[in-house]
């Protein structure tokens, strides 16, 4: 049986956010890990390539959004081509080592092509395709969260409103299986956010994906641009007060520091 | 000879979005790329570029055969690539990612589009070069799909190569020629210098310490094309800004002549330097020095705000020109005292009415330029990726549509950025000082020729010959690279100065930056070139794109080249720094130039100019038809009417909703922006952008509004209220949110067209009258409101020369337009919407009109005098300050800004934003009804209060005439009650709605 490898009760879990090559959210995903009360640190992919044993000091990992090598070829094509011929299986050990990750936009654009979403050990089952109006866009997209998805940074998570800026967020499921895939994705657990109307074309709605163990997860919308009412799209009283994005943050801190005594979901995540 | 294999990969999409309709065709677009490898495993090669190209799940690779069935069951076939030299992302990206793969490729990237339809080879080809691709940067073939199957494409396979003529060498020019031959000299190598301007060269080699020192040193007794060259670039127009640095003797309507010695001394400085004095503010940290101007308005961090035009090369490509533009503006915050981080851009265009070739007529249209249409398309995606790509938020802009545009199409961006007070070395950021020893290294992008003599090429009337090489296309992702390096090399205090290498390339950033230590040496041979060939004065002009030039200390070289490394940036070490007051350039060696810095910057005599202004200008038509003006219809007196006016508005390119656009722009990376281009529910336009300083290392609460203001029309009418007004629109745009009017900055960016009494110009003199008299408005303005001008820039010479469709000579001259830029210190917790918020609060209107409807966007659609509305500043800058402490008490709901379209628009607008109604009842109005609800006299808000405030609002606002006008409601319409003979009207909100969101479609 497979063992819990996550040190538990760990003060001020620690995140690699990978930076470099065109990403450009790496700034505000930092700052979203230590507003949740985590540790993160802003490191460029070549100094990991020049020491990848380092990805051993980290507690998970965020893939930032951004345009990685300008989204030529393909958004998070040339990122994930530079992973996986780079950094290959230390990549893939540290995500097999139950650690969470999460990858926004592109991202998740990046998460998708390596293989990690949605079966990390399976074939690829999902794309991202350019939306069906063929345009990028800004604007704050309606999000109804699945209560019963095995997501580990969704979980409890009611609907909320988040920033959505891409111009490839059309979830594709493998041509010719998209009814079966979709299946398994619902029965996993797998979708844990979908768009309440229909924004891009992406199949049944999907906004996020995440791996079965419900670590991994790939989103669209930008949940590191609402972490205060100051960004928020209307007027609040108190734009100092969290917005609705932190919680996906601080839902995965707690899990690695040992606070969620939800024994069901540890069993959850760690099987 | 060693052999190589040539592969093509055409690349299907299986999940392709919504096919596109254009001309009542479908387009299916593919993309494609020609790859040649040192090697010949084709195999193994076409394996490694399936995974490259392709996502296997929604893509094909076809690499022999027919390629995609779609071109098949094409009517035509359009191929589109890159022609040679022209910078080409894709491919540099697709070559990076072979590289990743120990792969050794050279890469060209193409595109097809598969055209169905009933249509012919010649509208194919039309909708080719106008729709799909330019053909100054890109070659376009049309086939039918039996034609493009002939060609073998497949295996007949040539990628683009640059080959360059001549060997590279210095050459002498002689300046002993007569006057025409001189003249001729500087048309033929495109210098822009005049005659006057030569024979002061000719002097200065004259001179007998010149002669003596160019003995000394074996050069030629006559300057080299290098030194002639980096002079022109230096003196140029756009560079050195003659004309507002002109001896200007001005005669104004009543005939009284007075000197004007600088526009840009007497108004421009001269504001800021009263400003400064009157009001003793501290906050002005640097201003007009540096490549932006650098302001205080944080107890932490320090901002800085620049805003350039790149008028000419977005009429020649628009897309490459605007990317450029954006991408360039972004470089002088970088390049900012020791750099800054940018954390905003702006935009605002001015472009003809998309549809004038229909309203015209097309045979009216100038022949060589692109549609207007088409320049709107190109400059808005290279702005979206100018801004995107970096992950910079576009936060504000505006877009203006007027025929006169119709020529040069004015482009402005603008950047605010953002820098830590001072090092960890204890150097303050806003300062820099390149010492004498320390290394110069080029970082960035490779030379090319591209971008070549864009300096003096903006100095000059567009006309249908412009060189091509004049256009470049950015390249966004080497820019975030270079911009993360050049950030944690700053805060390593690895280099002592840094500067953008912008227009005029290396001459422009080594000569000014050789001015700090008093001497620099350059080695040209050590600059990456993109190909082999290009010539040594090319090499120090040329505009390739992202680089900046820093000077380094020798102790921090090998710091300063690790660093680069990991930021995959290449750097470049050409030469050193010195302090014997000359800038020298070698070539494999040779000195290709040696020039006495304090001849190049300090000696160019004053610029002596003639102006007039003798009043109001009539409108000239630049085009043969529609010189009879339109008839407009004539107000009536009753609702109808004013419903019918509403919806016009409402419906008008330059008040519709532009949201389609601007969505396309990433305004929110950063996680930073306060308040978003559109405001409340139902998406309203807001009045300006907000940025939150706290996620960029500012305190908790501050922010700053950033908005603009130009009103160009009124520059016939008036130019020194043209320049009243473009102020008081930015600053209202930036106070209506919660600036603070106290603590603003502002930007001037004049585009004029030439103001240079000349043959081509028999009215150059009254242009630069108008141009003195927006001054004198502008400084009168800013010393009125005590807001300071800290950066800006002029761009002087937007004509165009040409000929209509029917080989007819045209002139098109812009009109003289004046783009204001605001941003004022704000604090998070005091800001305003634009929407109205709270069904019952009461609606107000504060400040007081003006009548007069001359200029106003009402005056364009229907019948009305020309009187434009009075401005009174005093009154205004007071309400400014009153608002502002009503935002600080948070006693309003919500506030807007009466701009185009006036009263009626700005409440439509609110209740849009918000998706409320309002009960509006008015009695009694001081001028004619159609004054009052559709004019658009500056000064003025449309503010909400809820009854909780009403009091205490209205002691606030005691003698700022507060006019109560209603209420906010939950009925979904303006219900308007207006005195007879107008009577009551009703108009459903989603009518308006409808009219506002929907009109503008393209």
């Amino acid at each position: 049986m497979e063992k819990h490898i996550i040190p538990l009760k760990n003060a001020q879990p620690k995140f690699l956010v990978l930076a470099g090559d065109g990403v450009n959210c790496e700034r505000e995903t930092a700052a979203a890990f230590i507003h949740a009360g985590g540790a993160a640190e802003i490191v460029h992919i070549n100094q990991l390539l020049e020491n990848p044993a380092q990805l051993d000091s980290y507690d998970g990992m965020a893939l930032p959004g951004g345009f990685s090598f300008g989204d030529e070829l393909g958004s998070g094509q040339l990122l994930a081509l530079k992973i996986r011929a780079q950094l290959g299986d230390v990549f893939r050990d540290f995500t097999a080592q139950k650690k969470p990750v999460i990858g926004i936009c592109n991202g998740f654009q990046v998460l998708v092509r390596l293989g990690l979403l949605p079966f990390p050990n399976e074939s690829r089952a999902a794309a991202l395709a350019v939306n069906n109006h063929g345009e990028f866009m800004n604007k704050w997209a309606d999000l109804e969260s699945d209560s019963s998805s095995v997501c580990l940074w969704t979980k409890g998570m009611k609907d909320i409103s988040l920033p959505v800026r891409h111009k490839e967020g059309r979830i594709v499921l493998t041509p010719g299986a998209e009814k079966q895939v979709y299946k398994t994705l619902v029965k996993n657990g797998q979708i844990p956010l979908r768009y309440a109307t229909d924004i891009n074309g992406s199949y049944e709605r999907i906004a996020a994906l995440c791996d079965p163990s419900g670590l991994i997860l790939g989103m669209m919308p930008h949940p590191e641009a609402f972490i205060f009412q100051a960004t928020n799209k209307t007027r609040h009283s108190n734009p100092l007060e969290k917005g609705a994005g932190l919680q996906l943050f601080e839902n995965t801190l707690r899990y690695l520091k040992g606070e969620e005594n939800d024994q069901e979901g540890l069993q959850r995540h760690g099987t | 000879m060693t052999t190589s294999a040539k592969i093509r990969f055409e690349i299907e999409d299986l999940a392709a979005p919504d096919v596109q309709k254009v001309s009542g065709c479908d387009i299916r677009k593919t993309s494609f790329y020609l790859v040649e490898f040192d090697t010949t495993d084709k195999d193994f090669l076409q394996q490694h570029g399936c995974d490259i190209f392709a996502d296997p799940l929604i893509q094909k690779i076809h690499m022999n055969g027919k390629g995609a069935d779609a071109l098949d069951k094409a009517a035509y076939i359009i191929e589109v690539t890159f022609r040679p030299g022209v910078t080409d992302n894709p491919a540099h990206s697709a070559a990076e990612a072979f590289g990743l793969g120990g792969i050794t490729a050279s890469v060209a990237s193409g595109r097809l589009y598969a055209v169905s339809g009933d249509i012919t080879r010649a509208a194919a080809e039309t909708l080719a070069a106008e729709e799909f691709a330019n053909p100054l940067i890109e070659k376009i073939g049309v086939y039918t799909p039996e034609e493009f199957s002939a060609l073998n494409r497949f295996d007949n396979i040539n990628l683009p190569h640059v080959h360059l003529q001549g060997t590279p060498e210095i050459l002498t020019i002689s300046l002993d020629r007569s006057d025409a031959e001189l003249e001729q000299l500087s048309l033929d190598r495109c210098l822009a210098l005049t005659l006057d301007e030569i024979k002061h060269i000719d002097r200065h080699y004259h001179d007998n310490d010149v002669v003596a020192h160019r003995a000394k040193k074996n050069l030629p007794a006559q300057p080299t094309d290098v030194e002639i060259e980096i002079i022109a670039q230096s003196w140029s127009e756009h560079c050195k800004h003659k004309i507002f640095s002109a001896s200007i003797s001005y005669t104004d309507e009543k005939g009284a002549r007075s000197e004007i010695n600088s526009l840009y001394k007497t108004y421009i400085k001269g504001a800021t330097k009263q400003i400064e004095k009157q009001r003793g503010i501290d906050w002005l940290i640097s201003v007009f020095e540096d490549n932006a101007g650098i302001v205080r308005f944080d107890g932490k961090i320090d901002l800085c705000i620049k805003a350039e035009t790149h008028n000419s090369p977005s009429a020649l490509d628009p897309y490459g020109g605007a990317l450029t533009g954006i991408l360039g503006v972004n470089r002088d915050i970088l390049g900012c005292g020791l750099g800054a981080l940018p954390i905003a851009n702006t935009d605002v265009f001015c472009f003809a009415p998309p549809d004038l070739p229909v309203t015209l007529g097309a045979e009216n249209m100038p022949a060589k330029l692109k549609e207007p249409k088409r320049i709107f398309e190109g400059v808005h995606l290279g702005v979206e990726d100018g801004g995107n790509k970096s992950g910079i938020p576009t936060v504000n802009g505006a877009i203006f549509f007027d025929q006169d545009y119709a020529g040069k199409p004015l482009v402005f961006c603008g950047t605010v950025g953002v820098m830590p007070r001072k090092l960890d070395d204890g150097r303050a950021v806003a300062e820099k000082q390149a010492k004498a020893g320390d290394r110069i290294f080029m970082a960035g992008g490779a030379i090319g020729a591209d971008g070549i003599h864009g300096a003096t090429f903006s100095s000059l009337a567009l006309d249908e010959n412009a060189p091509a090489t004049a256009v470049q296309i950015g390249d966004p992702l080497t820019q975030k690279r270079l911009t993360s390096f050049l950030l944690e090399a700053r805060d390593q205090g690895l280099y002592s100065s840094v500067t953008d290498n912008g227009a005029g390339g290396l001459s422009s950033s080594i000569g000014e930056m050789a001015l700090q230590s008093g001497g620099a040496e350059i080695e040209l041979a050590h600059c990456p070139v993109k190909y082999p060939g290009l010539q040594p004065y090319e090499l120090m002009i040329s505009e390739s794109q992202e680089r900046m030039s820093f000077s380094v200390p020798p102790e921090h070289c090998a710091a300063f080249l690790t660093l680069a490394k990991i930021h995959g940036v290449q750097v470049s070490d050409i030469g050193f720094f010195k302090d014997d007051g000359f800038l020298t350039v070698h070539y494999h060696g040779k000195i290709a130039a040696e020039l006495d810095l304090d001849f190049l910057h300090n000696s160019l005599p004053q610029m002596t100019l003639d102006a007039v202004w003798n009043g109001a200008i009539a409108r000239k038509t630049w085009h043969q038809e529609g010189a009879a003006a339109q008839k407009l219809p004539q107000p009536e007196a009753n609702a109808g009417f004013i419903r019918t006016a509403l919806l016009t508005l409402l419906g008008a390119p330059n008040i519709a909703s532009k949201e389609k656009w601007v969505r396309r722009y990433d305004h929110e990376v950063q996680a930073a922006t306060h308040i978003k281009p559109f405001s409340g529910k139902g998406d309203g336009p807001s009045d300006c952008g907000a940025i939150w300083l706290a996620p960029h290392g500012g305190e908790k609460e501050s922010a700053v509004t950033i908005g603009c203001g130009l009103a160009p029309r009124l520059s016939l009418t008036d130019p020194y209220l043209m320049a009243q007004y473009a102020v008081d629109e930015a600053l209202r745009n930036v106070v209506v949110s919660g600036g603070d009017p106290d603590m603003c900055c502002l930007l001037d960016n004049f585009c004029w067209p030439d103001p240079v009494k000349s043959a081509h110009t028999p009215d150059g003199d009254i242009k630069l009258g108008q141009l003195v008299r927006t001054c004198q408005g502008l400084y009168d303005i800013c010393t009125a409101y005590g807001t300071p001008l800290v950066s800006g820039k002029d761009s002087m010479k937007n004509d165009y020369r040409g000929k209509d469709h029917q080989g007819r000579d045209i002139t098109i001259s812009i009109l003289p337009t004046l783009l204001v830029t605001a941003m004022a210190k704000a604090d998070i917790r005091h800001t305003e919407r634009s929407d109205f918020q709270n069904s019952g609060d009461f609606i107000y209107l504060l400040g007081a009109n003006h009548a007069g409807l001359g200029a106003s966007e009402f005056a364009q659609h229907f019948a009305t005098d020309n009187i434009p509305p009075a401005i009174d500043m005093e009154k205004n800058i007071t309400l400014y300050r009153a608002y502002h402490e009503a935002c600080q008490n948070n006693i309003l709901s919500s506030g807007h800004d009466l701009a185009d379209g006036g009263l009626l628009v700005a409440l439509a607008e609110s209740m849009i934003g918000g998706n409320k109604g309002a009960a509006i009842e008015i009695m009694n109005a001081e001028q004619s009804m159609t004054d009052f609800l559709f004019g658009e006299a500056a000064g003025r808000f449309l503010v909400s209060v809820s009854p909780v405030h009403r009091a205490v609002f209205e002691d606030h606002f005691q003698g700022h005439s507060p006019l109560r006008l209603g209420k906010v409601t939950d009925e979904k319409e303006l219900s308007l009650k207006l005195p007879a003979p107008y009577g009551q009207m009703t108009i459903a909100l989603n009518e308006m709605e409808d009219k506002w969101k929907n009109t503008l479609s393209l």
